[in-house]
């Protein structure tokens, strides 16, 4: 039973990178069409934008209050700004939104093309001498990738923005001291950190859920059983790929310390 | 310029569908291929056009092996067979004027025309295939969700005529339709088979309709070929299975002749 299953998760996983193959190459071919792509970027941000800012404000929120009662404990509440926007910036607001970006477009995506799939329109699109790659799934996969990038630098903002009026009314931290300590924590690795992240897990929402609707078969039943399978694939591969590149991302970090703190001795040396 | 099957069997998991089927279609010709539901009738269209590729065996059309041509010689393929699905697969995002010029608009299809197509032409090509279908230019900024599903078969089929195919393959074409656009149907894949030397092949269950406009008809049955011939020899043929199609059209054209004569005599 656990054989079967963990056989079938490999076999999706390799079907699921062939097909991701497959549009790469069709991208590169096609250098993609940029109207659709940039319709489809335009859709998915305006229809995303309110659930994303929602959730951005309560995640925030939530941390904010969190942290303080850690914080205020030893009377350390002026990190609270710092330590609450790195956690955001670094984790949990890719990884929320990501999974927000999953139910809704992921979903949205894969009953989609799993619609047009068992009402055979993209065999007719096929027949009628066009790529379906290229037409329907290219825009679709850029577009999710590049709107999950702008979604989370919003997101990450409205969810600072909310967590700064919650610590003003809620935790007695001013706006002023609230900011004065991000610095400290958060620099410019750390946002960067946070975009790759946003990047990987829009490639595995769009990839996955693109992958389900296309190869969708058997009716609303199919369609039905590609949306679940695309929830559940989406929120599996984000959750495995968080480690991977958590455990990357610090790993290059403390690098480039060493290699800036050498540069920077070097430099010293010769002055 | 025919299509021909050679020895095809397709398999889906455990069920064979196609078992070592062998036949070929003249050029000009309209061959019927009927069977139940489930016998492979869409299945051996779609490999005509590469949708679906064989486990076994060879599908040629113009001499060239379908099974082993690349994605850009498909598309050649492609562009020279229109297909009409069973359902109207129209694309939902698409007005219906967009819809039929979408096979118009392909650069596959731009690419064959000595200059590329202007708007007003294929606004002019999208009307006149419109009205082949019986369809006026009312419904050209509707979109298939907002008309009915007989409107949308037919805007299917003007979709599949808009770019002048060679070959036309209908799966289903009349299903859903009501006796009067049928027969406007029928007597359309009929008089482009005839006039502009069309070849058709129209996968259906509909006896009648197949003894009225085919050339052949090819019967499928579990996986393989039951018979393939004349329309003359399916009507004196044997088969037990062919014989129950065949008496179904007997018994619908009697119902046919008796409501006429009920009308003829309230009238």
């Amino acid at each position: 039973m656990i054989t079967t299953s963990l056989l079938n998760l490999l076999h999706d996983f390799g079907s699921i990178s062939l097909f991701f193959k497959k549009v790469f190459l069709t991208l590169l071919r096609t250098r993609g069409n940029l109207i659709p792509i940039l319709n489809q970027i335009a859709s998915i941000s305006i229809r995303s934008l309110p659930t994303v800012a929602f959730a951005g404000v309560f995640v925030g929120a939530i941390l904010v209050l969190q942290f303080n009662l850690i914080l205020s404990a030893y009377d350390a509440q002026v990190f609270l700004g710092g330590l609450n926007t790195s956690a955001v910036v670094r984790e949990v607001g890719p990884l929320i939104i990501s999974f927000l970006l999953a139910g809704k477009i992921g979903a949205y995506t894969a009953a989609e093309l799993g619609t047009m799939r068992v009402t055979e329109q993209i065999d007719a699109i096929e027949c009628l001498g066009t790529d379906p790659i290229q037409y329907l799934v290219v825009p679709r996969m850029a577009g999710i990738v590049v709107s999950s990038a702008i979604l989370l630098m919003l997101g990450l903002l409205i969810s600072i923005a909310g967590s700064m009026a919650v610590a003003a009314t809620a935790c007695g931290v001013n706006p002023w001291e609230f900011t004065a300590s991000i610095p400290q924590f958060t620099s410019i690795s750390t946002v960067v950190s946070g975009m790759i992240k946003s990047m990987v897990y829009g490639i595995i929402v769009a990839g996955v859920a693109c992958h389900q609707g296309y190869t969708a078969t058997g009716g609303a039943r199919g369609v039905g059983r590609a949306v679940t399978m695309a929830a559940i694939y989406t929120n599996f591969y984000i959750v495995i790929a968080n480690y991977f590149t958590s455990g990357f991302l610090e790993f290059a970090e403390h690098w480039i310390q060493i290699l800036g703190a050498q540069a920077g001795l070097g430099l010293g040396k010769a002055l | 310029m025919s299509i021909v099957f050679e020895k095809v069997s397709k398999a889906f998991g455990t069920k064979e569908v196609l078992r070592n089927v062998s036949f070929e279609v003249k050029k000009g010709e309209i061959l019927f291929i009927l069977g139940k539901s489930g016998m492979g009738k869409s299945v051996t269209l779609k490999h005509i056009v590469g949708v679906l590729k064989p486990d076994s065996g060879n599908v040629w059309v113009d001499q060239q092996n379908v099974t082993s041509l690349d994605s850009f010689q498909l598309t050649q393929i492609r562009r020279r067979c229109g297909m009409v699905f069973q359902h109207p697969a129209l694309l939902d995002s698409l007005s219906v004027f967009d819809n039929v010029a979408f096979g118009l608009r392909t650069p596959q299809y731009q690419q064959t025309l000595p200059t590329p197509l202007t708007e007003k032409q294929i606004e002019e090509a999208v009307v006149s295939k419109l009205q082949l279908v019986h369809l006026g230019t009312d419904i050209l900024k509707r979109f298939p969700q907002e008309i009915s599903y007989g409107m949308q078969k037919r805007v299917s089929l003007a979709r599949t005529l808009a770019p002048a195919p060679e070959y036309l393959l209908f799966d289903e074409p009349t299903t859903g339709l009501d006796p009067i656009t049928t027969e406007a149907v029928n007597s359309l894949i009929k008089d482009l088979s005839h006039t502009l030397k069309v070849t058709s092949v129209v996968v259906s269950h509909d006896m009648a309709c197949a003894l009225k406009i085919a050339d052949r008809v090819l019967v499928l049955d579990r996986g393989g070929i039951l018979a393939h011939d004349s329309v003359a020899e399916i009507r004196r043929s044997k088969e037990p299975l062919i014989r129950d199609f065949l008496s179904e059209t007997v018994s619908l054209e009697a119902q046919l002749g008796a409501s006429q004569l009920i009308n003829r005599g309230a009238s």
